[in-house]
Protein backbone atom coordinates (compact mmCIF):
# COMPACT_ATOMS: atom_id res chain seq x y z
CA UNK A 1 0.00 0.00 0.00
CA UNK A 2 1.21 3.82 -0.63
CA UNK A 3 1.52 5.64 1.90
CA UNK A 4 3.05 9.02 0.51
CA UNK A 5 2.42 9.52 -3.02
CA UNK A 6 4.14 12.69 -3.72
CA UNK A 7 4.26 13.65 -7.88
CA UNK A 8 5.65 16.71 -9.51
CA UNK A 9 6.14 18.85 -6.03
CA UNK A 10 7.69 22.30 -6.34
CA UNK A 11 7.90 24.80 -4.03
CA UNK A 12 9.02 28.20 -4.31
CA UNK A 13 9.05 30.71 -1.86
CA UNK A 14 7.50 33.99 -1.95
CA UNK A 15 10.52 36.69 -3.46
CA UNK A 16 12.93 33.88 -4.57
CA UNK A 17 13.37 33.30 -8.07
CA UNK A 18 15.02 29.81 -7.49
CA UNK A 19 12.51 26.63 -6.13
CA UNK A 20 13.78 25.12 -2.83
CA UNK A 21 12.39 22.47 -4.63
CA UNK A 22 11.17 21.26 -8.30
CA UNK A 23 9.53 18.72 -10.01
CA UNK A 24 10.29 16.19 -7.44
CA UNK A 25 8.37 12.76 -7.51
CA UNK A 26 8.63 9.20 -5.47
CA UNK A 27 6.38 7.05 -3.27
CA UNK A 28 6.62 5.59 0.09
CA UNK A 29 4.73 2.12 0.64
CA UNK A 30 3.55 0.73 3.73
CA UNK A 31 5.97 -0.44 6.37
CA UNK A 32 9.14 1.07 4.71
CA UNK A 33 12.27 2.95 6.14
CA UNK A 34 12.68 6.25 3.91
CA UNK A 35 16.05 8.16 3.96
CA UNK A 36 16.44 11.82 2.60
CA UNK A 37 20.17 12.39 2.00
CA UNK A 38 21.21 16.05 1.25
CA UNK A 39 23.35 18.60 1.41
CA UNK A 40 22.32 22.02 3.43
CA UNK A 41 19.89 23.87 1.38
CA UNK A 42 19.19 20.86 -0.67
CA UNK A 43 15.17 21.73 0.13
CA UNK A 44 15.25 18.47 2.53
CA UNK A 45 13.53 20.21 5.64
CA UNK A 46 11.52 21.96 2.95
CA UNK A 47 10.13 19.12 1.41
CA UNK A 48 9.80 17.32 4.86
CA UNK A 49 7.12 20.17 6.11
CA UNK A 50 5.24 20.31 2.31
CA UNK A 51 4.54 16.46 3.16
CA UNK A 52 3.32 17.30 6.74
CA UNK A 53 1.19 20.03 5.48
CA UNK A 54 2.97 22.66 7.48
CA UNK A 55 4.05 24.22 4.04
CA UNK A 56 1.99 24.43 1.21
CA UNK A 57 3.40 23.91 -2.17
CA UNK A 58 3.55 25.83 -5.86
CA UNK A 59 2.45 23.07 -7.46
CA UNK A 60 2.39 19.34 -7.81
CA UNK A 61 0.61 16.66 -5.33
CA UNK A 62 1.26 14.86 -2.06
CA UNK A 63 -1.45 12.32 -1.19
CA UNK A 64 -1.25 10.66 2.18
CA UNK A 65 -3.05 7.03 1.58
CA UNK A 66 -4.72 8.08 -1.42
CA UNK A 67 -6.14 11.46 -0.02
CA UNK A 68 -4.78 15.35 -0.34
CA UNK A 69 -2.31 15.45 2.99
CA UNK A 70 -4.79 19.28 2.83
CA UNK A 71 -8.07 16.79 2.53
CA UNK A 72 -9.29 18.02 5.82
CA UNK A 73 -7.51 19.45 8.97
CA UNK A 74 -7.50 16.81 11.40
CA UNK A 75 -6.44 13.65 8.58
CA UNK A 76 -2.93 14.39 8.59
CA UNK A 77 -2.29 14.87 12.04
CA UNK A 78 -4.28 11.77 12.60
CA UNK A 79 -2.10 9.06 10.89
CA UNK A 80 1.47 11.09 10.80
CA UNK A 81 3.61 11.69 14.15
CA UNK A 82 6.07 14.70 13.10
CA UNK A 83 9.47 15.60 14.96
CA UNK A 84 10.61 19.27 13.89
CA UNK A 85 14.36 19.44 13.37
CA UNK A 86 14.85 22.28 15.52
CA UNK A 87 11.67 23.35 18.32
CA UNK A 88 11.46 25.22 21.42
CA UNK A 89 7.78 24.00 21.85
CA UNK A 90 7.41 22.18 24.86
CA UNK A 91 10.12 24.71 26.84
CA UNK A 92 7.55 24.81 29.94
CA UNK A 93 6.42 21.53 29.79
CA UNK A 94 8.42 18.60 31.64
CA UNK A 95 9.53 15.60 29.35
CA UNK A 96 6.61 13.72 31.47
CA UNK A 97 3.92 16.32 30.44
CA UNK A 98 4.81 16.85 26.68
CA UNK A 99 4.41 13.19 26.62
CA UNK A 100 1.21 12.48 28.44
CA UNK A 101 -0.17 15.28 26.22
CA UNK A 102 1.02 14.76 23.14
CA UNK A 103 -0.63 11.08 23.70
CA UNK A 104 -3.52 12.07 25.21
CA UNK A 105 -4.54 15.05 22.46
CA UNK A 106 -3.50 12.38 19.68
CA UNK A 107 -6.48 10.18 21.04
CA UNK A 108 -5.69 7.88 23.95
CA UNK A 109 -8.05 7.91 26.99
CA UNK A 110 -6.47 9.57 30.39
CA UNK A 111 -4.80 5.85 31.80
CA UNK A 112 -3.28 4.87 28.72
CA UNK A 113 -1.83 7.95 27.83
CA UNK A 114 -0.16 7.80 31.17
CA UNK A 115 1.09 3.93 29.80
CA UNK A 116 2.10 5.53 27.00
CA UNK A 117 4.14 8.26 28.56
CA UNK A 118 5.70 5.53 30.84
CA UNK A 119 6.31 3.60 28.16
CA UNK A 120 7.67 6.24 25.80
CA UNK A 121 9.67 7.48 28.99
CA UNK A 122 11.63 3.40 29.15
CA UNK A 123 11.77 3.03 25.48
CA UNK A 124 13.32 6.18 25.28
CA UNK A 125 15.29 5.55 27.71
CA UNK A 126 14.75 9.28 29.00
CA UNK A 127 12.73 7.77 32.54
CA UNK A 128 15.25 10.59 34.85
CA UNK A 129 13.97 13.14 32.52
CA UNK A 130 10.09 12.73 33.21
CA UNK A 131 10.27 15.72 35.72
CA UNK A 132 12.46 17.89 34.48
CA UNK A 133 11.53 20.95 32.18
CA UNK A 134 12.15 20.43 28.66
CA UNK A 135 13.65 24.26 28.41
CA UNK A 136 16.79 22.69 30.84
CA UNK A 137 17.31 19.50 28.82
CA UNK A 138 21.06 19.42 27.03
CA UNK A 139 20.22 19.89 22.79
CA UNK A 140 20.70 15.96 22.89
CA UNK A 141 17.67 15.17 25.48
CA UNK A 142 15.15 17.59 23.69
CA UNK A 143 16.06 16.13 20.68
CA UNK A 144 15.26 12.89 22.33
CA UNK A 145 12.33 13.91 23.44
CA UNK A 146 11.23 15.58 19.99
CA UNK A 147 11.53 12.09 19.03
CA UNK A 148 9.41 10.65 21.76
CA UNK A 149 6.87 13.17 21.06
CA UNK A 150 6.69 12.21 17.29
CA UNK A 151 6.29 8.71 18.15
CA UNK A 152 3.29 8.99 21.36
CA UNK A 153 0.23 7.27 20.56
CA UNK A 154 1.69 5.06 17.47
CA UNK A 155 1.19 7.21 14.63
CA UNK A 156 1.19 5.00 12.00
CA UNK A 157 4.05 7.00 10.09
CA UNK A 158 6.53 8.97 11.50
CA UNK A 159 8.27 12.07 9.67
CA UNK A 160 11.65 12.61 11.18
CA UNK A 161 13.49 15.84 10.29
CA UNK A 162 17.12 14.99 11.80
CA UNK A 163 16.88 12.39 14.28
CA UNK A 164 20.18 11.98 15.55
CA UNK A 165 21.74 15.44 15.36
CA UNK A 166 23.25 16.56 18.30
CA UNK A 167 23.14 13.45 19.70
CA UNK A 168 25.93 11.02 21.30
CA UNK A 169 27.05 7.94 19.74
CA UNK A 170 25.18 6.03 22.58
CA UNK A 171 22.10 7.96 21.86
CA UNK A 172 22.70 7.63 18.08
CA UNK A 173 22.72 3.88 18.50
CA UNK A 174 19.52 3.78 20.36
CA UNK A 175 17.68 6.17 18.05
CA UNK A 176 18.59 4.01 14.96
CA UNK A 177 17.77 0.92 17.06
CA UNK A 178 14.53 1.83 18.41
CA UNK A 179 13.44 2.95 14.65
CA UNK A 180 14.46 -0.09 13.53
CA UNK A 181 12.17 -1.69 16.45
CA UNK A 182 9.12 0.44 15.53
CA UNK A 183 9.66 -0.69 11.94
CA UNK A 184 9.97 -4.02 12.59
CA UNK A 185 7.92 -4.65 15.53
CA UNK A 186 4.69 -1.69 15.20
CA UNK A 187 5.04 -1.91 11.45
CA UNK A 188 5.69 2.31 11.18
CA UNK A 189 6.70 3.67 8.23
CA UNK A 190 9.45 6.25 9.09
CA UNK A 191 10.52 8.83 6.64
CA UNK A 192 13.49 10.77 7.96
CA UNK A 193 15.89 13.24 6.78
CA UNK A 194 19.55 13.11 7.65
CA UNK A 195 23.02 13.80 7.55
CA UNK A 196 24.69 11.08 8.95
CA UNK A 197 24.70 8.52 6.07
CA UNK A 198 27.31 6.22 7.53
CA UNK A 199 24.75 5.35 10.85
CA UNK A 200 21.67 5.98 8.46
CA UNK A 201 22.82 3.03 6.25
CA UNK A 202 22.05 0.63 9.02
CA UNK A 203 18.33 0.91 9.29
CA UNK A 204 17.30 2.73 5.68
CA UNK A 205 15.56 0.41 2.93
CA UNK A 206 15.01 3.14 0.26
CA UNK A 207 17.09 6.43 -0.08
CA UNK A 208 16.01 9.34 -2.20
CA UNK A 209 19.16 12.18 -2.40
CA UNK A 210 18.43 15.19 -3.03
CA UNK A 211 20.66 18.32 -4.30
CA UNK A 212 19.64 21.62 -4.93
CA UNK A 213 15.97 20.97 -5.07
CA UNK A 214 15.93 18.18 -7.01
CA UNK A 215 15.45 14.78 -6.44
CA UNK A 216 18.82 12.62 -7.97
CA UNK A 217 18.08 9.79 -7.82
CA UNK A 218 15.65 7.02 -5.38
CA UNK A 219 16.07 3.11 -4.48
CA UNK A 220 17.13 0.60 -2.03
CA UNK A 221 20.84 1.21 -1.28
CA UNK A 222 21.93 -2.51 -2.23
CA UNK A 223 20.79 -1.99 -6.14
CA UNK A 224 22.37 1.94 -6.30
CA UNK A 225 25.42 0.63 -5.50
CA UNK A 226 25.51 -1.09 -8.48
CA UNK A 227 25.81 1.66 -10.67
CA UNK A 228 28.84 2.74 -8.68
CA UNK A 229 32.74 2.03 -10.30
CA UNK A 230 34.15 1.58 -7.41
CA UNK A 231 32.35 -0.97 -4.96
CA UNK A 232 35.10 -1.04 -2.07
CA UNK A 233 36.72 1.75 -0.02
CA UNK A 234 40.32 1.21 1.83
CA UNK A 235 41.88 3.42 4.17
CA UNK A 236 44.60 3.79 5.29
CA UNK A 237 46.51 5.41 7.87
CA UNK A 238 50.19 5.89 8.50
CA UNK A 239 53.19 7.73 10.10
CA UNK A 240 53.89 11.50 8.56
CA UNK A 241 56.48 10.60 5.89
CA UNK A 242 55.80 7.00 5.17
CA UNK A 243 53.07 7.75 2.74
CA UNK A 244 53.03 4.05 1.13
CA UNK A 245 53.57 3.82 -2.58
CA UNK A 246 50.37 2.55 -4.57
CA UNK A 247 49.64 1.78 -8.45
CA UNK A 248 49.56 4.98 -10.32
CA UNK A 249 45.47 4.68 -11.62
CA UNK A 250 43.84 4.37 -8.43
CA UNK A 251 41.07 7.16 -7.05
CA UNK A 252 42.46 8.17 -4.14
CA UNK A 253 41.21 10.60 -1.40
CA UNK A 254 43.69 12.58 0.77
CA UNK A 255 41.74 12.71 4.00
CA UNK A 256 44.54 14.13 5.72
CA UNK A 257 48.76 14.14 5.31
CA UNK A 258 48.51 10.76 6.77
CA UNK A 259 45.26 9.43 6.07
CA UNK A 260 43.89 7.99 2.46
CA UNK A 261 41.28 6.62 1.13
CA UNK A 262 40.95 4.84 -2.08
CA UNK A 263 38.18 3.44 -4.19
CA UNK A 264 38.71 -0.11 -5.86
CA UNK A 265 37.54 -2.26 -8.45
CA UNK A 266 37.26 -5.82 -7.07
CA UNK A 267 39.95 -7.15 -9.58
CA UNK A 268 42.23 -3.96 -8.29
CA UNK A 269 42.67 -5.38 -4.47
CA UNK A 270 45.23 -8.05 -4.51
CA UNK A 271 47.80 -5.57 -6.52
CA UNK A 272 46.93 -2.82 -4.06
CA UNK A 273 47.32 -5.31 -0.73
CA UNK A 274 50.77 -6.44 -2.10
CA UNK A 275 51.75 -3.01 -2.44
CA UNK A 276 51.19 -1.82 0.63
CA UNK A 277 53.82 -2.57 3.77
CA UNK A 278 51.24 -3.03 6.37
CA UNK A 279 53.64 -2.89 8.98
CA UNK A 280 54.53 0.70 7.77
CA UNK A 281 50.96 1.45 8.00
CA UNK A 282 49.20 2.70 11.44
CA UNK A 283 45.62 1.15 10.45
CA UNK A 284 43.71 0.06 7.83
CA UNK A 285 39.80 -0.22 6.71
CA UNK A 286 38.31 -2.33 3.84
CA UNK A 287 34.79 -2.02 3.57
CA UNK A 288 32.37 -2.13 0.52
CA UNK A 289 30.95 1.25 -0.82
CA UNK A 290 28.85 3.24 2.23
CA UNK A 291 25.30 5.23 1.84
CA UNK A 292 28.15 8.01 1.70
CA UNK A 293 29.63 6.78 -1.03
CA UNK A 294 26.50 6.47 -2.84
CA UNK A 295 25.28 9.90 -1.87
CA UNK A 296 28.73 11.54 -3.32
CA UNK A 297 28.62 9.49 -6.45
CA UNK A 298 25.12 10.94 -7.51
CA UNK A 299 25.82 14.27 -6.24
CA UNK A 300 28.77 14.47 -7.93
CA UNK A 301 27.22 13.32 -11.51
CA UNK A 302 24.50 16.09 -11.59
CA UNK B 1 -9.66 5.04 7.68
CA UNK B 2 -8.78 2.27 10.86
CA UNK B 3 -4.70 3.30 10.75
CA UNK B 4 -6.13 7.08 11.96
CA UNK B 5 -5.79 7.50 15.41
CA UNK B 6 -8.95 9.30 17.11
CA UNK B 7 -9.30 12.80 17.30
CA UNK B 8 -10.32 14.09 21.15
CA UNK B 9 -13.51 15.76 21.31
CA UNK B 10 -13.75 19.36 21.06
CA UNK B 11 -14.40 20.12 24.94
CA UNK B 12 -11.21 17.82 25.79
CA UNK B 13 -8.73 19.33 23.66
CA UNK B 14 -9.77 22.67 25.08
CA UNK B 15 -9.05 21.06 28.82
CA UNK B 16 -5.78 19.52 27.32
CA UNK B 17 -4.59 22.73 25.64
CA UNK B 18 -5.45 25.41 28.94
CA UNK B 19 -3.62 22.99 30.87
CA UNK B 20 -0.54 22.92 28.35
CA UNK B 21 -1.16 27.02 28.59
CA UNK B 22 -1.43 27.40 32.08
CA UNK B 23 1.72 26.02 32.39
CA UNK B 24 2.79 29.55 31.00
CA UNK B 25 2.85 30.29 34.22
CA UNK B 26 6.43 28.73 35.26
CA UNK B 27 7.71 31.39 32.63
CA UNK B 28 5.22 34.61 32.82
CA UNK B 29 4.15 34.85 36.57
CA UNK B 30 6.44 37.62 37.29
CA UNK B 31 5.25 39.99 34.09
CA UNK B 32 2.15 38.98 35.53
CA UNK B 33 2.65 41.06 39.08
CA UNK B 34 4.79 43.78 37.51
CA UNK B 35 2.60 44.26 34.25
CA UNK B 36 -0.88 43.18 35.57
CA UNK B 37 -0.17 44.21 39.09
CA UNK B 38 2.18 46.34 40.58
CA UNK B 39 1.80 48.70 37.28
CA UNK B 40 -1.92 49.17 37.25
CA UNK B 41 -1.93 49.60 41.32
CA UNK B 42 0.84 52.32 41.38
CA UNK B 43 -0.93 53.85 38.41
CA UNK B 44 -4.28 53.73 40.21
CA UNK B 45 -2.39 55.53 43.56
CA UNK B 46 -0.37 57.74 41.55
CA UNK B 47 -3.94 59.09 39.47
CA UNK B 48 -6.23 59.02 42.65
CA UNK B 49 -3.93 61.74 43.88
CA UNK B 50 -4.84 63.65 40.93
CA UNK B 51 -8.32 63.20 41.04
CA UNK B 52 -8.94 63.09 44.77
CA UNK B 53 -10.67 66.74 44.27
CA UNK B 54 -12.74 65.54 41.39
CA UNK B 55 -14.95 63.49 43.30
CA UNK B 56 -16.10 59.98 43.70
CA UNK B 57 -17.17 59.22 40.14
CA UNK B 58 -13.48 60.31 38.83
CA UNK B 59 -12.51 57.56 41.46
CA UNK B 60 -14.66 54.88 39.91
CA UNK B 61 -13.36 56.20 36.53
CA UNK B 62 -9.72 55.90 37.68
CA UNK B 63 -10.54 52.13 39.48
CA UNK B 64 -12.49 50.58 36.93
CA UNK B 65 -9.46 51.95 34.30
CA UNK B 66 -6.97 50.73 36.28
CA UNK B 67 -8.68 47.03 36.27
CA UNK B 68 -9.09 47.30 32.71
CA UNK B 69 -5.32 48.27 32.54
CA UNK B 70 -4.57 44.72 34.26
CA UNK B 71 -7.09 42.78 32.71
CA UNK B 72 -7.19 43.96 29.20
CA UNK B 73 -3.98 45.35 28.17
CA UNK B 74 -1.52 43.31 30.51
CA UNK B 75 -3.28 40.18 28.80
CA UNK B 76 -2.78 41.97 25.17
CA UNK B 77 1.06 42.26 25.76
CA UNK B 78 1.42 38.14 27.39
CA UNK B 79 -0.50 37.28 24.65
CA UNK B 80 0.91 39.15 21.76
CA UNK B 81 4.50 37.75 23.44
CA UNK B 82 3.20 34.55 23.67
CA UNK B 83 1.91 34.33 19.77
CA UNK B 84 5.13 35.44 18.55
CA UNK B 85 6.70 33.00 20.84
CA UNK B 86 4.81 30.24 19.60
CA UNK B 87 4.93 31.42 15.77
CA UNK B 88 9.13 31.82 16.22
CA UNK B 89 10.27 28.76 18.64
CA UNK B 90 8.22 26.11 17.16
CA UNK B 91 5.33 26.16 19.22
CA UNK B 92 2.60 26.19 16.90
CA UNK B 93 3.88 24.12 14.65
CA UNK B 94 4.44 21.20 17.09
CA UNK B 95 0.77 22.40 17.82
CA UNK B 96 0.26 21.76 14.10
CA UNK B 97 0.68 18.54 13.90
CA UNK B 98 -1.66 17.43 16.27
CA UNK B 99 -5.36 16.09 15.58
CA UNK B 100 -6.48 19.82 17.21
CA UNK B 101 -8.41 22.68 15.94
CA UNK B 102 -7.17 25.74 15.52
CA UNK B 103 -9.91 27.69 17.09
CA UNK B 104 -9.73 25.47 20.30
CA UNK B 105 -5.45 26.77 20.59
CA UNK B 106 -6.37 29.89 20.24
CA UNK B 107 -9.29 30.07 22.77
CA UNK B 108 -7.24 27.79 25.29
CA UNK B 109 -4.33 30.48 25.10
CA UNK B 110 -7.20 33.13 26.16
CA UNK B 111 -8.80 31.05 28.64
CA UNK B 112 -5.30 30.52 30.52
CA UNK B 113 -4.29 33.83 30.43
CA UNK B 114 -7.41 35.09 31.64
CA UNK B 115 -6.89 32.55 34.81
CA UNK B 116 -3.51 33.46 35.09
CA UNK B 117 -4.28 36.84 35.79
CA UNK B 118 -7.12 36.46 38.03
CA UNK B 119 -4.81 36.99 41.17
CA UNK B 120 -3.88 40.29 39.54
CA UNK B 121 -7.78 40.94 39.44
CA UNK B 122 -8.13 40.44 43.12
CA UNK B 123 -5.15 42.23 44.58
CA UNK B 124 -6.53 45.31 42.39
CA UNK B 125 -9.89 44.92 43.67
CA UNK B 126 -8.60 44.40 46.98
CA UNK B 127 -6.16 46.75 47.49
CA UNK B 128 -7.32 49.75 45.10
CA UNK B 129 -11.34 49.94 46.21
CA UNK B 130 -9.50 50.42 49.75
CA UNK B 131 -6.84 52.97 48.95
CA UNK B 132 -9.55 55.11 46.84
CA UNK B 133 -12.01 54.33 49.29
CA UNK B 134 -14.83 53.14 47.21
CA UNK B 135 -17.23 50.56 48.19
CA UNK B 136 -17.83 47.76 46.22
CA UNK B 137 -21.60 46.61 45.46
CA UNK B 138 -21.12 43.22 42.62
CA UNK B 139 -23.55 42.78 40.49
CA UNK B 140 -23.77 38.63 39.85
CA UNK B 141 -23.91 40.07 35.78
CA UNK B 142 -19.95 41.07 36.96
CA UNK B 143 -19.43 37.50 36.25
CA UNK B 144 -19.57 37.72 32.59
CA UNK B 145 -18.27 40.82 31.99
CA UNK B 146 -15.15 39.78 34.03
CA UNK B 147 -14.04 37.34 31.32
CA UNK B 148 -15.89 38.99 28.57
CA UNK B 149 -13.86 42.28 29.24
CA UNK B 150 -10.56 40.35 28.54
CA UNK B 151 -11.65 38.80 24.97
CA UNK B 152 -11.07 42.06 23.38
CA UNK B 153 -7.50 42.81 24.37
CA UNK B 154 -6.89 39.02 24.20
CA UNK B 155 -7.72 38.76 20.64
CA UNK B 156 -5.88 42.24 19.78
CA UNK B 157 -2.67 40.76 21.42
CA UNK B 158 -2.83 37.47 19.43
CA UNK B 159 -3.66 39.06 16.10
CA UNK B 160 -0.51 41.65 17.29
CA UNK B 161 1.54 38.39 17.76
CA UNK B 162 -0.08 36.37 14.86
CA UNK B 163 1.44 39.62 12.46
CA UNK B 164 4.40 40.56 13.37
CA UNK B 165 7.51 39.79 11.37
CA UNK B 166 9.70 39.73 14.68
CA UNK B 167 9.54 39.83 18.22
CA UNK B 168 10.63 43.25 18.87
CA UNK B 169 8.10 44.82 16.24
CA UNK B 170 5.43 42.67 18.82
CA UNK B 171 6.70 44.47 22.03
CA UNK B 172 6.72 47.76 20.18
CA UNK B 173 3.44 47.76 18.70
CA UNK B 174 1.53 45.85 21.97
CA UNK B 175 2.90 48.64 23.74
CA UNK B 176 1.80 51.49 21.11
CA UNK B 177 -1.65 49.59 20.78
CA UNK B 178 -2.62 49.78 25.04
CA UNK B 179 -1.72 53.30 24.89
CA UNK B 180 -4.15 54.02 22.16
CA UNK B 181 -6.79 51.97 23.42
CA UNK B 182 -6.06 53.31 27.23
CA UNK B 183 -5.86 57.07 25.56
CA UNK B 184 -8.60 57.08 23.05
CA UNK B 185 -11.85 57.64 25.79
CA UNK B 186 -12.48 57.09 28.92
CA UNK B 187 -10.88 54.60 29.87
CA UNK B 188 -8.37 56.18 32.71
CA UNK B 189 -9.98 59.37 32.75
CA UNK B 190 -13.41 60.77 33.05
CA UNK B 191 -15.29 61.49 29.60
CA UNK B 192 -15.91 65.14 31.16
CA UNK B 193 -12.09 65.52 31.62
CA UNK B 194 -11.69 64.45 27.99
CA UNK B 195 -11.56 66.42 24.40
CA UNK B 196 -14.97 66.18 22.13
CA UNK B 197 -13.22 63.72 19.90
CA UNK B 198 -11.90 61.57 22.42
CA UNK B 199 -15.09 60.92 23.86
CA UNK B 200 -16.64 60.25 20.73
CA UNK B 201 -13.65 58.04 19.61
CA UNK B 202 -14.31 56.13 23.10
CA UNK B 203 -17.72 55.36 22.17
CA UNK B 204 -16.28 52.86 19.88
CA UNK B 205 -13.33 52.12 21.93
CA UNK B 206 -13.80 48.37 23.24
CA UNK B 207 -11.40 49.34 26.40
CA UNK B 208 -13.34 52.16 27.64
CA UNK B 209 -16.58 50.06 26.58
CA UNK B 210 -15.50 46.93 29.37
CA UNK B 211 -13.92 49.90 31.67
CA UNK B 212 -17.67 51.27 32.02
CA UNK B 213 -19.36 47.78 31.94
CA UNK B 214 -16.84 46.52 34.76
CA UNK B 215 -18.07 50.26 36.52
CA UNK B 216 -21.38 49.52 36.33
CA UNK B 217 -21.10 46.00 37.60
CA UNK B 218 -18.73 46.54 40.62
CA UNK B 219 -19.90 49.70 41.87
CA UNK B 220 -22.99 50.44 40.10
CA UNK B 221 -25.96 51.59 38.95
CA UNK B 222 -26.72 48.78 36.44
CA UNK B 223 -27.56 50.71 33.80
CA UNK B 224 -29.64 50.22 30.61
CA UNK B 225 -25.69 51.36 29.02
CA UNK B 226 -24.35 47.84 29.68
CA UNK B 227 -26.32 46.04 26.80
CA UNK B 228 -24.34 48.19 24.37
CA UNK B 229 -21.06 47.98 26.53
CA UNK B 230 -21.45 44.22 26.12
CA UNK B 231 -22.68 44.36 22.45
CA UNK B 232 -19.41 46.71 21.59
CA UNK B 233 -17.28 44.47 23.42
CA UNK B 234 -18.58 41.01 22.11
CA UNK B 235 -18.87 42.34 18.47
CA UNK B 236 -15.42 43.57 18.52
CA UNK B 237 -13.78 40.51 19.69
CA UNK B 238 -15.91 38.21 17.58
CA UNK B 239 -14.22 40.32 14.43
CA UNK B 240 -10.61 40.20 15.81
CA UNK B 241 -10.88 36.98 16.81
CA UNK B 242 -11.92 35.91 13.09
CA UNK B 243 -8.95 37.93 11.65
CA UNK B 244 -6.84 35.73 14.03
CA UNK B 245 -8.10 32.50 12.49
CA UNK B 246 -7.25 33.69 9.59
CA UNK B 247 -4.14 35.28 10.17
CA UNK B 248 -2.21 32.86 12.18
CA UNK B 249 0.28 30.82 10.15
CA UNK B 250 -1.04 26.73 10.66
CA UNK B 251 -1.37 24.07 8.62
CA UNK B 252 -1.20 24.56 4.69
CA UNK B 253 -4.67 24.99 3.14
CA UNK B 254 -5.50 24.23 -0.25
CA UNK B 255 -2.46 26.26 -1.51
CA UNK B 256 -1.84 24.40 -4.62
Amino acid sequence: MIVYDVDSLCKIYPGQAVPANNNISFQVCEGEIFGILGDNGAGKTTLIKQMVNLLGSTSGSILLYGKPVTHDSLYLPSLVGYMPQESHALNQLTAGEALYYSAHLRGMNRSAAIDERNRLLKFWKMEDLRDQYSSRLSGGQRRLLRLAVATAASSKVLVLDEPTNDLDPQKRRLVWENLRVLNRDRGKTIIFITHDAVEAERVIERVGILHRGKLVITGSPHVLKRNLKNKLRLEIAFEPGQAPPLPADLELHRLTATRWQIYLEQHQLGDVIAALDIDRLTDMKLSSATLEDLYFHYVEAV
Amino acid sequence: MSKRSRAQSYPVQLIDLVLIELSNWRWCWRSIVVVGTFVPLFGMVGLSIYARDLGPEALNTIFSGSLVMSLMLGNLGSIQSHVVFMRFQGTLEYFATLPIHKHTLILAIIIAFFLLSLPALLTLLIFGSALLKISLAPHPLAMLVIPLCVLPMSAVGALIGANVGNPQQGGALSILTTFLFAGLGPVLFPAERLPEILQLIGEINPAARAASALRQTLIGPLGELIALDLAIVSGFTLCVLFLVGKKLDWRARHSL
